[in-house]
């Protein structure tokens, strides 16, 4: 089964085809947010040099988030494009999942964060071993003292990941045992989100149709967004 | 806090241009006052600053100008932004750390403000074109109405 998938959640962009868990090919460029105008291009590209037409794509794959709100609708807007004129089916998975495939058959406990910015991180930790990726924790925002407060309940060694990993290794003030990951497992990657779509593929997970895609932007409860107006507001309108 | 006084629209320009060569490039500047007290009229100073070419005005309607210059800026307008729905898909995180953002009605944000926000409170005066610029979360200790 032959996978494309596209990563646009955050500064990089990324694109991969994949054939079940081989990986075919990638591209991928960190180059800041011109998602817009460098995605396109690099699924044609890639298609082309692997010489398989978009009609031999059997399966759709993109994070859904959470993410950037631009980068996340600009991946998954093209997914739907892609996908929409054979109606070939869709998966979608989310990005700190996805980050976690970047780890896949180590044994490791990784906590994936993205930056949320205002000091705040999207996360979630997963705990990985030979055969499989078990989530430990839902996909979250929260604030950076209160994930360190979680971390230390684990009580062992967290490998950080994800564009906010330098940020939080930075915090760590209680001395955690946390370590960074590797620069070239740090990023969020298309063929991860193809693999973890195969594995969500092959659980058995019901494929959908593109226009069932929706971003997961993971946003604050509606309690704190309100918090948003301003008292001094009510008066100036 | 740095206290500065402005007597007439020219002035404010010019503080603002002033204040502009204070700028790094990935600032956010968040503008605080009522309607007419010169907020749109010193981000203008802060672009001349910034040698930008362009018209500048309120992005009430749009919610976000961008301006090339020295550096990126992105032009925010919060005026119909009313909860952080609104906000979110202005796109508005996306944007920080990647240019220099103003903002003209922070009060409707102020609670979500970066911790590193400039901020600056723009009052009337007591005569007719006089303003008061109180800046706030920014090291600066000069004339800038020069």
């Amino acid at each position: 089964m032959k996978i494309l998938a596209i990563d646009s959640s955050a500064k990089p962009v990324s694109v991969a085809v994949s054939e079940d868990q081989n990986l075919l090919g990638e591209f991928f460029i960190n180059n800041g947010l011109t998602h817009s105008q460098t995605l396109a291009p690099m699924v044609a590209d890639i298609l082309k040099v692997l010489k398989i037409n978009i009609n031999g794509i059997d399966l759709f794959a993109v994070s859904l988030g959470p993410g950037s709100f631009t980068g996340l609708r600009i991946g998954i807007a093209t997914i739907k494009g892609l996908a929409f004129a054979n109606n070939t089916p869709c998966i979608g998975v989310s990005t700190l999942n996805s980050i976690a495939y970047n780890f896949w058959r180590e044994n490791k406990t990784v906590c994936v964060v993205m930056d949320a910015k205002c000091n705040n991180v999207y996360t979630a930790i997963f705990e990985i071993s030979e055969s499989k990726i078990t989530r430990i924790t839902q996909d979250r925002l929260m604030s950076i003292e209160d994930l360190y407060s979680e971390v230390e309940k684990l009580e062992k060694e967290v490998i950080l990941v994800g564009d906010g990993a330098v940020l939080c290794y930075n915090k760590n003030k209680k001395k955690l045992k946390v370590r960074l990951a590797l620069e070239n497992k740090q990023n969020q990657r298309a063929s991860s989100v193809a693999l973890a779509a195969y594995a969500s593929y092959s659980n058995g997970d019901a494929v959908i149709c593109p226009s069932e895609l929706k971003p997961v932007y993971l946003r604050k409860s509606q309690a704190e967004r309100n918090l948003i107006v301003d008292s001094k507001k009510e008066i100036l309108l | 806090m740095l206290r500065i006084i402005s007597n007439s629209c020219k002035q404010t320009e010019k503080i603002g241009k002033n204040f502009a060569h204070k700028l790094f490039g990935t600032e956010i500047i968040a503008l605080f006052g009522d309607l007419g007290v010169g907020k749109t009229t010193f981000t203008k100073g802060i672009c001349l600053g910034l040698d930008i070419k362009t018209n500048v005005c309120s992005p009430t309607f749009s919610i976000i100008n961008e301006y090339d210059g020295r550096h990126k800026v992105y032009h925010f307008d919060m005026y119909r932004v009313k909860n952080m729905d609104d906000l979110y898909s202005t796109g508005f995180f996306d944007y920080i750390g990647n240019g220099i953002i103003i903002i003209e009605w922070s009060e409707n944000i102020e609670k979500i403000l970066p911790q590193n926000s400039i901020k600056i409170f723009i009052e009337y005066g007591n005569c007719e074109n006089q303003r008061i610029f109180n800046f706030e979360g920014v090291n600066m200790n000069e004339n800038f109405s020069d």
